[in-house]
């Protein structure tokens, strides 16, 4: 599988290859004229996009590109952003904070980006913000889930130029709780990431379910470090403190490998009530088919089955015509980034960095993972995505969410200033 | 903390030691004989997964055809990497050997990238091994148990090959005295060869054995196995096969004992016991022969 | 006219870094940084690796220590670079000294393996240290603060000016390492790459020079870690991964692993290379793997060893 139809083979300045590091300093040049409908502003609208397509997670890059790559056809066959077309020029972020930021600095200095776009990992997102300002570009993050790049590098350290479209942290741990309130569950175990991601998630978790429904206890952790291929010593951990409730943010691959295991050892026999928070990724139902329990409960950054409207049912067919794919959730949060970008600079008349963020603060969008709201304080866009129960279906190889519960971001996410009393559900 | 629990903890370890032996087999049998530490043999290993499973796909689903021809194609892979490289950098120094076989890793890593794509693949079902069986209470698969007893199978055929076979022997005097085995009309380059392409076939095997276990394929599952074969090998003693089927077995058991009863548990420990082997045994448990 | 072509082409490409540093872009000014950064850490590595052969996989661990060391200080004790990074290659220095009293013990596969096993303890820690070292987000928020040195005070927030604090301190490298290079003990150093047991019926102990240029070349990586940390604003565990102690022995062999300016040039080959073909492939790995393997199988004396056409 080559990358031929999405790489942009654009031939750079020629005298780069000739005169070597002098020429990748040749700095800004905006093609003027052809494109430049409004007088305010000069296209093209360009846009870097930096993702994982590298390693064991190399496939999220793919479904990021196909959901950006989309975006920029649809939007460019519609008239572009305010007459002007929209470019996309994608790299590799690995998973190293270095590599972002030199991605971020080469798509800003050398190559021109207006904006930016992408980010998987949490370390990432955070060493780039103030990178960002001092770029002044804003980054529109699609897959980095940590609370503290909003919390506290926009709300508290005021870096503006950075905007989280994904759901964060408080989809994964705080929602969830509020689904494990109302289950006959008083014991819960985890088998979660060793790392911040997992720390974090199952803080979370216990802390809000604690306070919604005190006497429940949480009785084993057992961390996987990066990159684990083999759970079964975890499983034993939780097998031997017999929770009634399992919650584990594990995800891709791993998350695969897990709920594999898991079911050889009889796990979800045995706990009936289990939780995996980022288990609707079209990755993890795709690869484990029919090996995905029933009854389980799944969310993520979207699902594509939600909401049953038309905007997104018609969006789903479109993603599938185009990719012969089912949308990953990465796929949608790169797509709608780049329709946020268009609403905002139409909005702003312009695309300096200054006017975009003000069109982005408070600014509602539709998109197909419902209405997104930025919100102004902390940049982060308020949206719902559901809670499912897993069910298998005919229509589909793979299962799906059937019984859901809808826990609006509203209730779920913490709110600026994010300390002391009542910023933190349940409020 | 119960006899149910204690049983199980047992046989993940020894599974997982067994996964990482067959992996560390190739790696140290190649060592032993040809003095290079080779890095490229996690890719071989995930060569083998992905070969194995196309071979799968092409042949009608079966695991077993799958697991026959994949290795055989890393193989081809195997000879070309020591007939037109390797063979070329063993009077150099360490460096060069290394990061020859370095430079394999990422060239694999990017052509299966290529290749097969960059998302990850679902692993394949095996015919007659594929449930789980209760013991005492608790279930482990039959896979598993399965690889718990091709593990010592693999370790029995090789010492019989290099104890008792004519192969052997000459696999035993190359190895120690490579000049000594010339002078009496072994063709040293040609041995080299075979031996590679063995050790690459072993590691190849690992890889497609491994995937209904882990069960997916990606690109770069080669990078976390190399290094866990790095540290069986070196604590069994750098060239041993004793020493890496017994390595196997101590970091599958102490990850799997770690993880279930020390929450502080890490990598750290297996590091520190391989420095420590390093420090006062550098020949291992049993010292260097093959 | 050959002995002076080396003093030409270090004249020449000192010229050049400093008109980058002077009307260089934004872009060209951060990836020379990198350059710099790198070639720092690959020529502190090659006090160890091309002068006594000593091929370590651990060095990240001493990089990692510079970055940390500096990022800890910074943070919670003063926001001083300067004496961040003097605190950041102490740092490295006594990690140092600690495991190579360890490692020197060995050479060859044994040496590497050793460095290999106590460079991931280093990277387990400083993942597992989160209190400390913040886990995998690493340390965030490092700014360059101005130095203050008495009454004076150099402010470094802009990339050009932090710029020229990087090129000064790599001359000082530069200097140090040759200085390092033609003094008796690293005369010793390379007789001891040339015949050890020489070298040790003479008396000396091999020891205490191989832990010598190993402490050595840990506080270069160490100054490396500070700068690189200085230049992100950030530093993660991945400092201090394997992988990333690869990374100046690649950069070594690209130059040229017997030359003194082989590291520099491997460096800048390295790094501006990946950005170029990284504006026409994702597969850069891909190529860069090829060209490893036509220098390795071609080309051992590297870029430099071709420019002098001492083709091994």
């Amino acid at each position: 599988m080559g990358n031929n139809g999405w790489t942009r083979r654009r031939f750079i300045q020629a005298g780069l290859l000739t005169t070597g590091a002098a020429a990748l300093g040749v700095g800004v040049t905006r093609p003027t004229g052809l494109w430049a409908a409004t007088p305010k502003i000069k296209g093209p609208i360009k846009v870097g996009y930096q993702a994982i397509m590298s390693g064991t997670l190399a496939g999220y890059g793919e479904f990021h590109k196909m959901g950006v790559t989309l975006a920029m056809e649809e939007i460019n066959a519609g008239g572009g952003i305010a007459g002007n077309k929209l470019e996309v020029e994608f790299r590799d972020s690995t998973l190293k904070a270095p590599e972002a930021i030199q991605n971020a600095r080469y798509f800003v200095d050398s190559w021109g980006a207006d904006f930016l776009g992408g980010v998987d990992s949490s370390g990432q997102a955070l060493a780039l913000a103030p990178v960002m300002a001092e770029l002044d570009r804003i980054l529109i993050v699609t897959h980095a889930a940590t609370e503290k790049l909003t919390e506290e590098q926009v709300f508290k350290n005021g870096i503006k130029q950075i905007f989280r479209i994904c759901t964060p942290t408080y989809q994964d741990g705080n929602a969830a709780a509020f689904v494990a309130k109302d289950l006959p569950a008083a014991t819960w175990a985890t088998i979660s990431p060793k790392y911040e991601y997992g720390y974090t998630c199952w803080d979370m978790f216990k802390n809000t379910l604690t306070k919604l429904k005190p006497g429940v206890s949480f009785t084993a952790e057992s961390w996987a470090p990066f990159g684990t291929t083999d759970f079964r010593s975890h499983i034993n951990t939780i097998l031997d403190a017999k929770p009634e409730g399992l919650y584990s943010t594990e995800w891709a691959g791993e998350l695969i490998t897990m709920v594999r295991q898991a079911g050889q050892a009889g796990l979800f026999k045995s706990i009936k009530h289990v939780m995996f928070p980022v288990g609707a990724a079209m990755d993890v139902l795709e690869g484990l088919g029919a090996d995905m329990p029933d009854n389980v409960w799944i969310s993520g950054r979207y699902f594509f089955l939600y909401p049953n409207n038309s905007t997104n049912n018609d969006w789903v067919q479109r993603f599938r015509k185009r990719w012969n794919h089912y949308p990953a959730y990465v796929s949608e949060t790169g797509y709608s980034a780049m329709f946020a970008l268009k609403k905002a600079v139409e909005a702003a008349g312009s695309k300096e960095t200054k006017a975009v963020i003000q069109a982005l603060e408070g600014m509602t969008m539709d998109s197909p993972a419902g209405q997104r709201v930025f919100r102004k304080e902390d940049h982060q866009a308020m949206y719902d995505v559901p809670w499912g129960l897993t069910v298998a279906s005919d229509k589909y190889p793979f299962k799906i969410m059937g019984k859901q519960i809808l826990v609006p971001a509203k209730e779920c996410f913490n709110r600026p200033p994010f300390e002391g009393e009542g910023t933190r559900p349940p409020f | 903390m119960n006899l149910e629990s204690l049983v199980h903890v047992c046989l993940a370890g020894l599974s997982t030691g067994m996964f990482i032996w067959l992996v560390a087999s190739g790696l140290t049998l190649i060592f032993g004989v040809l003095g290079v530490l080779n890095f490229a043999h996690g890719s071989f290993y995930m060569l083998g997964a992905y070969c194995a499973f196309t071979a799968l796909k092409l042949m009608g689903g079966n695991f077993w055809l799958g697991l026959l021809v994949g290795p055989l194609v890393v193989c081809a892979v195997g000879f070309v990497i020591e007939r037109f490289f390797l063979r070329h950098v063993y009077g150099l120094e360490l460096p060069y050997q290394l990061l020859l076989t370095f430079a394999f890793v990422l060239l694999f890593d990017n052509l299966v990238k290529i290749i097969w794509g960059a998302g990850s693949i679902g692993s394949p079902s095996v015919p007659g091994l594929s449930g789980s069986v209760n013991i005492l209470g608790r279930f482990f698969p039959v896979y598993n148990l399965f690889i718990i007893v091709v593990g010592p199978l693999v370790a029995l055929g090789l010492w019989a090959l290099i104890e008792k076979t004519w192969y052997g022997r000459i696999i035993r005097a190359a190895s120690t005295e490579r000049e000594m085995a010339a002078a009496i009309g072994v063709r040293v380059p040609a041995l080299f060869t075979g031996v590679f392409v063995f050790g690459t076939w072993l590691g190849a095997v690992g890889g497609a054995l491994a995937v209904p276990y882990i069960g997916l394929l990606t690109p770069g599952m080669g990078e976390a196995i190399i290094i866990e074969a790095f540290v069986v090998a070196v604590i069994g003693g750098l060239g041993s096969l004793k020493g890496a089927f017994l390595g196997a077995l101590v970091i599958g058991l102490l990850s799997s004992f770690g993880t279930r009863f020390l929450p502080a548990f890490d990598m750290f420990l297996t590091f520190i016991l391989m420095a420590a082997v390093l420090l006062w045994r550098p020949q291992g448990f049993f010292g260097k022969a093959v | 006219m050959k002995r002076y072509a080396p003093i030409l082409f270090a004249g020449i490409a000192l010229a050049a870094l400093v008109l980058i540093g002077l009307i260089g872009g934004r872009f060209l000014i951060y990836l020379t940084s990198r350059v710099m950064i790198l070639s720092i850490f690959a020529m502190g590595y090659n006090i160890l690796f091309g002068r006594t052969g000593l091929l370590s996989f651990g060095h990240a661990a001493f990089y990692a220590g510079g970055a940390y060391g500096l990022g800890l200080f910074m943070l919670h004790v003063l926001p001083h670079p300067l004496l961040g990074i003097v605190v950041g290659v102490a740092c490295a220095a006594l990690l140092a000294v600690v495991i190579g009293f360890f490692c020197v013990r060995h050479t060859e596969i044994y040496f590497a393996m050793l460095t290999l096993a106590f460079g991931m303890m280093v990277f387990s820690l400083i993942w597992n240290l989160r209190d400390i070292t913040g886990g995998d987000d690493g340390l965030v928020g490092i700014i360059r603060t101005p130095i203050a040195l008495g009454p004076l005070s150099i402010p470094i927030i802009k990339p050009q000016s932090y710029y020229f604090l990087i090129l000064a301190l790599l001359l000082l490298s530069v200097f140090l390492i040759y200085r390092i290079r033609h003094s008796p003990f690293g005369l010793v150093l390379a007789g001891i790459r040339e015949n050890e047991k020489r070298v040790a019926f003479a008396g000396v102990s091999l020891k205490n020079y191989r832990l010598g240029a190993f402490v050595l070349s840990g506080a270069f990586a160490g100054l490396a870690g500070a700068l690189g940390t200085l230049l992100e604003s950030s530093t993660s565990p991945f400092s201090a991964h394997w992988s990333h102690s690869a990374e100046p022995i690649l950069v070594t062999l690209i130059g040229g692993l017997q030359t003194f300016a082989g590291p520099m040039v491997g460096s800048a080959v390295f790094i501006v290379l990946r950005e170029v073909i990284e504006r026409f492939t994702h597969n850069w790995m891909l190529w860069f793997s090829i060209i490893l393997l036509v220098i390795i199988m071609g080309f051992r004396g590297g870029i430099v060893g071709i420019l002098s056409g001492r083709r091994k």
